[in-house]
């Protein structure tokens, strides 16, 4: 360890908690973000993180036995808040932000992430949220913790405070490309059927609320592939998966689970209609064929479940009302991607898998023009 | 669900479609959008689709998908017809009892003007009838200025040749010609660039306009065939057509500046600046000064002639004035002569000797400031030879006779041209002029002298007075030597008393002339009855003349001597104190002899009564009297306007 690091150290712990992490995080800045970095500053970087910003260890880099009071956490969220604010570069920010929260203590400080950007949100900085797109999209946006983090959010703002709406309806306005990395990770949250012992259904503000969202901006699915965030140098650039192919999953599935509602209806008109205005692109990019296929297994489950019960015979099972409903979603939904061309992957595959669902007159029709296109290509 | 197998996929498409509409539109509308996006080339997919917008009255989507439709299905007959629709809403946009086209119209603002364009173009070049094919043109630039400077000089050709061949065209108010001058025209104005017409067209464009303004002002209301045309400020708008012309043929900009603090009389004076700074080398072919000028002269014109009738309140007849020769008393203070001393500048200045010209109260006097300007530009259109030529010309195309009439008559009045007033007076035969012909020759003749052709006219004009009954004018005279005009208000006694004044003026000057008579003085006495005491002065050398004859024999005294202040007069000369002038009144003591004084006890006596009876009779209505004085004893008043009398 060069004496320069000792000094650095020794000086922060000479500083209390607080005050020592927001002198930390001025280190850091200056560690990570100057012209020239190197591996060595990223490491000593990451040892301020934990030592002095998020407390975890002590000087001798030994997990804490006391974590962050209530209290404590409530002043590093604010020096957090105010750290970032005040940093004028947009790649600066997402180069502390995206150290901060990753890898293998991402898990630790999940919950000061989670609390830290509801603030951004309620206060709010699009600053701070255009950092944490930037970070659920190098994530993954629908990754495991990039679901958390919304789940998290959701608990805040769709469960704690349900009665105000305001601060969040008006997020798309704030940060369009957090908005929609924030709904690609929601939408993977409910009606997630490869978790099949409790399927969870969205609370109706959530989902009146991305309603409402989609509904008033066409572009705001593909807000985040429009616009990409400024990086770190030499950070590859993850491509975000827009929420469409997620939502439209909840539009299908609502009404054999028997959750139908006027806002799933709404919802699906929006989604088409997001679709429309989908910008074109060569190769295509804002929907992956594979995510389509999501909503496949759970129709078959549902027709062979009802089957298995022996209620009904299978004529009336067939054309049961929830789940035509559900298959002209689907048609509708496939023959408007497929027409205005925003869908990549394996398109043959996900028209193969289709041919599987039971007997609806728009699929068939849909399945057909594909078929005939593909023969006059 | 029951579905119709046998029906085919687009079909069942647009099925669905319709019947979710009504219980959720949401639903109807991912229907629409699937129909659409699977049809693209289906025109009855995408028709319907705009039908089914249509109906739910979504203006936005609708506008979307006829946009789609008007690029797309061009040649389909359907969307013709919804084409057509629309622009039938385009044109009555005010029409907002129709639904359906309050709909097209809010829709066509939500497409886009690339759109709205193309659709106006298409539909007027593929239109057969040409009146609607220039409505459809002008409908595009109104909404497109920026195809005014393409297609502007284009829709003008086309109106100019189709008014040509039109059934009505030779009426200058025809609908095409409205269209030319009432909307295209005021709209290639509001255009700053400058459009392509050659200046030939400029002004024929302007002629085109005038003829049409003042066909429409009423000036040959038999030309006018379309009454619904209905034009706010024919003026305004006319001023506005010269002002766009004007501004393209590169005119004075004051001279062609109507609209701020626009006045006849600044203007007027921003003519004489005009012809001040020409040299006689000025271009005859620049027509600018003949056009501005008579326009303006026409303008005042105009102004003048609904002076002379001014808008009445609510219930009365409205009252017209007519320009007649008045009189003048030196014996007077000269008002008008006051008035010029206090600028001494003046006073070398002709304008003393002309005219003085009254009007019955204040609130007329624009009628005399009307008709001074007017005179101003009459003088300027004849003082060249030029200027007259090509005023002669417009005239005979724009056919100005009837405003020009009573201003020609009232301008030779006023110059004193009788011979031209009364050639103009001959002229007029309309039943309706006619009180106004007798006046006005009445006044002429009088002022010619020939006294004794005075009479006609008046007895002609007696029985046309109007029924509007009026007041006495204490205007008709005023001080000084000049001479006086005055506007006359057309009522039963305004005009009789003026035709009375100039018949008692007649007697007396022609008895002035010749020699004094019991007969002419007799007259005279009546006469003077009417506005008494205005002629007063007239009594007393008559009275003087009755003393030194020792007898006065007038026979109609009886029937037409009711004012008691001469009544009293001629008593007094009959009594001893006054003379004991011998009373000839009675026709019937006439034959007598008259003899000793004894003798006369019974005729004095009869006498006496005689003017107490007349005394009686003073509040009597002297206009039935003095009217039936002149219709009755026509012959006797002739034989005291005659050359020949014999003096007695």
């Amino acid at each position: 360890m060069s004496s320069t690091e000792v000094n650095l150290k020794q000086g922060l712990r000479k500083l209390e908690y607080p005050i020592c992490a927001k002198e930390a995080l001025y280190k850091i800045f200056d560690l990570i973000c100057s012209r020239i970095t190197s591996i060595k500053n990223m490491d000593l970087a990451l040892d301020l993180m934990a030592e002095f910003v998020f407390y975890e260890v002590d000087r001798r880099g030994h997990k804490r036995a006391q974590q962050l009071s209530s209290l404590q956490e409530l002043q590093l969220i604010k020096i957090l808040y105010e750290y970032f604010n005040s940093i004028s570069s947009e790649s600066g920010r997402n180069t502390v932000f995206l150290s901060l929260f990753s890898g293998t203590t991402l898990s630790l400080r999940l919950g000061i992430l989670t609390k830290f950007i509801s603030t951004a949100i309620g206060i709010p900085s699009s600053k701070i949220l255009s950092s944490a797109s930037a970070w659920m999209q190098q994530l993954g946006n629908a990754s495991p913790n990039s679901c958390k983090f919304a789940e998290g959010i959701i608990q805040d703002y769709f469960y704690f405070y349900v009665s105000s709406t305001e601060k969040i309806t008006v997020l798309p306005q704030i940060s369009p490309q957090f908005t929609a990395n924030f709904m690609t990770a929601v939408a993977e949250n409910y009606f997630n059927t490869t978790n099949k012992r409790d399927v969870c259904f969205p609370p109706k503000v959530l989902l009146e609320t991305i309603t409402l969202w989609i509904s008033e901006s066409t572009s705001l699915c593909v807000a985040a592939q429009q616009k990409q965030a400024m990086l770190p140098p030499g950070a590859i650039a993850m491509e975000a998966t827009t929420p469409i192919a997620g939502l439209l999953k909840w539009c299908i599935l609502s009404p054999i689970f028997k959750q139908e509602n006027t806002f799933y209806n709404n919802l699906h008109l929006a989604l088409l209609n997001s679709i429309m205005e989908i910008p074109k692109a060569v190769p295509p990019k804002a929907i992956y064929a594979q995510h389509l296929t999501v909503s496949i297994n759970p129709i078959l489950a549902y027709v062979n479940d009802l089957k298995n019960r022996q209620e009904k015979k299978l004529d009336q099972i067939l054309h049961e009302d929830s789940l035509q409903l559900a298959l002209d979603r689907f048609a509708q939904a496939i023959q408007v991607i497929s027409s205005v061309n925003a869908m990549y992957g394996h398109v043959d595959d996900l028209f193969h898998q289709l041919k599987l669902l039971p007997f609806n007159k728009l699929m068939s029709i849909v399945l057909n023009n594909y078929k005939n296109k593909v023969v006059i290509l | 669900m029951e579905i119709d197998l046998e029906i085919s996929d687009e079909e069942y498409v647009i099925q669905r479609a319709k019947e979710s509409f009504k219980n959720n539109p949401a639903a109807a509308k991912a229907w629409m959008i699937t129909a659409k996006i699977m049809y693209p080339n289906n025109f009855g997919v995408q028709f319907e689709a705009y039908q089914i917008e249509k109906n739910a009255g979504h203006i936005k989507e609708a506008a979307k998908c006829f946009s789609d439709l008007t690029i797309k299905f061009q040649q389909q007959p359907e969307l013709w017809k919804e084409i057509e629709k629309l622009t039938v809403a385009l044109r009555a946009e005010s029409d907002n009892n129709d639904e359906e086209k309050q709909f097209l119209c809010e829709m066509f603002r939500h497409l886009s003007s690339d759109v709205q364009h193309k659709l106006l173009l298409f539909t007027a070049d593929h239109c057969e009838d040409t009146m609607e094919h220039c409505r459809l043109l002008l409908l595009l630039l109104q909404r497109f200025p920026t195809a005014i400077s393409s297609n502007g000089p284009r829709l003008v050709d086309t109106l100019i040749s189709a008014e040509k061949h039109s059934v009505d065209g030779h009426f200058p108010v025809n609908p095409y010609r409205k269209l030319l001058v009432c909307d295209l025209l005021p709209l290639l104005a509001s255009e700053k660039v400058k459009v392509d017409l050659s200046s030939k067209l400029l002004q024929k464009l302007l002629h085109k306009a005038i003829e049409f303004y003042f066909c429409y002002l009423g000036l040959n209301t038999s030309a006018i065939q379309d009454t619904e045309t209905k034009i706010e400020d024919p003026w305004t708008s006319l001023f506005g057509v010269i002002e766009f012309i004007g501004g393209q043929l590169n005119w004075e900009p004051y001279l062609i500046n109507f609209s701020t603090n626009w006045s006849k009389e600044t203007y007027w004076q921003k003519i004489v600046m005009f012809c001040q700074s020409k040299t006689k080398n000025y271009p005859l072919e620049d027509k600018q000064l003949l056009f501005c000028l008579s326009i303006f002269f026409v303008h005042c014109l105009f102004e003048y002639n609904s002076s002379l009738t001014p808008e009445s309140s609510p219930g009365q007849v409205p009252t017209t004035f007519i320009m007649v020769e008045a009189f003048s008393d030196s014996t007077l203070p000269n008002l008008t002569e006051t008035k010029s001393k206090k600028r001494k500048s003046d006073v070398d200045m002709p304008h003393i000797s002309a005219p003085c010209v009254t009007v019955e109260k204040p609130q007329f006097k624009n009628i005399q400031n009307n008709f001074l300007v007017c005179m101003n530009c009459w003088d300027l259109l004849n003082s060249s030879e030029n200027l007259r030529r090509e005023f002669i010309k417009l005239n005979a195309h724009l056919k100005l006779d009837p405003l020009l009439s009573g201003f020609v008559i009232d301008y030779a009045l006023y110059k004193g041209l009788y011979d031209e007033s009364l050639m103009f007076l001959h002229k007029i035969t309309d039943s309706s002029l006619l009180l106004q012909r007798y006046i006005r020759e009445t006044a002429i003749l009088y002022g010619k002298k020939n006294y004794s052709y005075c009479l006609e006219p008046i007895t002609l004009a007696l029985p046309l007075l109007p029924s509007n009954e009026g007041i006495l004018s204490s205007n008709l005279i005023v001080g000084g030597n000049q001479k006086h005009l005055h506007y006359l208000p057309l009522t039963r006694i305004a005009v009789l008393q003026y035709l009375v004044k100039i018949l008692v003026r007649c007697i007396k000057e022609n008895m002035q002339q010749q020699s004094y008579t019991d007969l002419a003085i007799g007259h005279i006495f009546t006469l003077t009855q009417l506005d008494w005491p205005q002629d007063e002065d007239f009594i007393p050398p008559l009275l003087e003349k009755i003393k030194q004859n020792r007898t006065f024999q007038y026979h109609l005294f009886q029937s037409y001597i009711i004012n008691v202040d001469i009544l009293e007069e001629l008593t007094y000369l009959w009594t001893s104190q006054g003379g004991q002038i011998q009373l000839d009144i009675l026709p019937h003591l006439g034959q007598r002899r008259i003899g000793t004084r004894g003798a006369d006890k019974g005729v004095k006596e009869e006498i006496k009564q005689a003017i107490r009876r007349q005394i009686s009779r003073s509040n009597e209505k002297l206009d039935d009297l003095l009217i039936s004085f002149i219709l009755n004893e026509r012959a006797q008043i002739l034989q005291t306007l005659n050359k020949l009398t014999f003096s007695m």
